[in-house]
């Protein structure tokens, strides 16, 4: 189970809060944010991909994300601050989608290479395309409870201190978003049957 | 028989968020209920697929790509500083301007409109004398009267300046007679007076 100490760790930080990369930015180093920003920019890009549902407007998050940790970077330590680029990854998602909430959605249609029975793959690679768009018929704070908890890995805890949640609502709002998925899953496939 | 109870928790044991004594409750629920282990197996399923579709790399270019605006972006100078200097004058000219408005504004405030009609009083002779001076009457507060009719016309040619302090000093009346118009407006807090000598005809 990945836990947002060990995912500072795992960039390079030390979770006691001293980080030489991010003093060095912190003085205006430009080399040493950009360091900063390649340690974190998996979990960046990566959540607001499936939080956003395409990679463009995932890097218009993430180029929001790096400007603000940036402007933030003289009150943040490093043992939290792998928590603070989710919360603010989820907030800047948030605050987009709303933006285009009268936009027609752009389709999730993700590229994966074909491997072994093409068969199998197209099958595989559809249930894939299936399972992400349905990511979409989730509300914004279901959706940002389970891709925290089901695809970044943080624990029930580490998810409700990002979200500024309870325990209990992300436990509901993860399980009811998990059963969304599979009806969604679920009712596609016997449409198309 | 319904499962529906029971499928928030199959659905958070398929995600391992269940502690111990939970997990065995549900799981011996599962042991004797085929719909809800189907359920428990199908969201596995579809987590792992989730999951593996996540963990697929994104594409170097694109962690590049921001990382690259980002930076471009922090070599720009601030825009703020950019506009304050032009901010600054303006808003200067514009205090300067509102300072000479409202200077200039008890001249030029418009009187409400004229009186529909003004007739002007019969003319009072004043009585001669070294001392005379005019007094108008103040304004009463009264009832506004229809419009443009309510003129009145007096002089008090024996009182010294009683109004002083009402408003400027009357006029030094000399040989020629003074009248007073008073001219009522729909505003019946806005009365005009209007002072003139009669020179002739």
């Amino acid at each position: 189970m990945k836990t947002l100490a060990l995912a500072a760790a795992a960039a390079g930080s030390e979770p006691e809060g001293r980080d030489a990369t991010l003093e060095a930015a912190r003085s205006g180093d430009r080399a040493a944010f950009d360091l900063l920003m390649r340690r974190h920019e998996r979990l960046v890009l990566g959540t607001a991909y499936r939080l956003a549902g395409n990679l463009d407007d995932a890097q218009d998050a993430s180029q929001e994300v790096f400007l603000r940790l940036y402007r933030n970077l003289a009150r943040l330590d490093a043992g939290n601050l792998a928590a603070w680029l989710y919360r603010v990854t989820v907030n800047v998602c948030h605050d987009a989608r709303r933006r285009r909430a009268n936009m027609v959605p752009v389709e999730d249609a993700p590229e994966l290479a074909a491997t072994g029975d093409p068969q199998q793959s197209a099958s595989e690679a559809e249930r894939r395309a299936l399972l992400l768009r349905s990511l979409r018929t989730l509300s914004e704070k279901e959706r940002a409870a389970l891709v925290l908890r089901d695809l970044e890995g943080l624990s029930t805890t580490e998810v409700a201190s990002v979200l500024g949640s309870s325990v209990a609502t992300v436990r509901s709002q993860i399980s009811k978003a998990r059963l969304k998925m599979r009806d969604f899953v679920d009712r596609s496939s016997r449409r198309r049957l | 028989m319904s499962c529906a109870i029971w499928e928030e928790r199959v659905a958070l044991l398929a995600g391992g968020d269940l502690d111990a004594a939970e997990a065995a409750g549900v799981e011996r629920h599962l042991n004797r209920c085929a719909p809800c282990r189907a359920l428990a197996v199908e969201l596995r399923a579809g987590l792992d697929c989730l999951r593996a579709a996540h963990a697929e790399p994104i594409e170097a270019e694109r962690y590049a790509a921001v990382r690259g605006r980002v930076l471009a972006e922090l070599a720009e100078p601030p825009r703020r500083r950019a506009v304050w200097p032009w901010a600054v004058p303006l808003v200067a000219v514009a205090a300067a301007v509102l300072v000479v408005v409202m200077t200039m504004k008890p001249a030029a405030s418009p009187v409400p409109k004229m009186p529909h009609a003004v007739a002007v009083a019969p003319a009072v002779e004043p009585k001669r004398g070294p001392d005379r001076s005019l007094t108008v009457a103040a304004p009463q507060r009264t009832e506004a009267p229809p419009a443009g009719t309510h003129i009145t016309a007096r002089t008090e040619p024996d009182r010294t300046h009683a109004s002083a302090g009402r408003g400027p000093a009357p006029p030094e009346v000399a040989d020629a007679p003074v009248r007073t118009v008073q001219l009522a407006t729909a505003d019946p807090n806005v009365v005009i007076y209007w002072l003139f000598e009669e020179k002739g005809e």
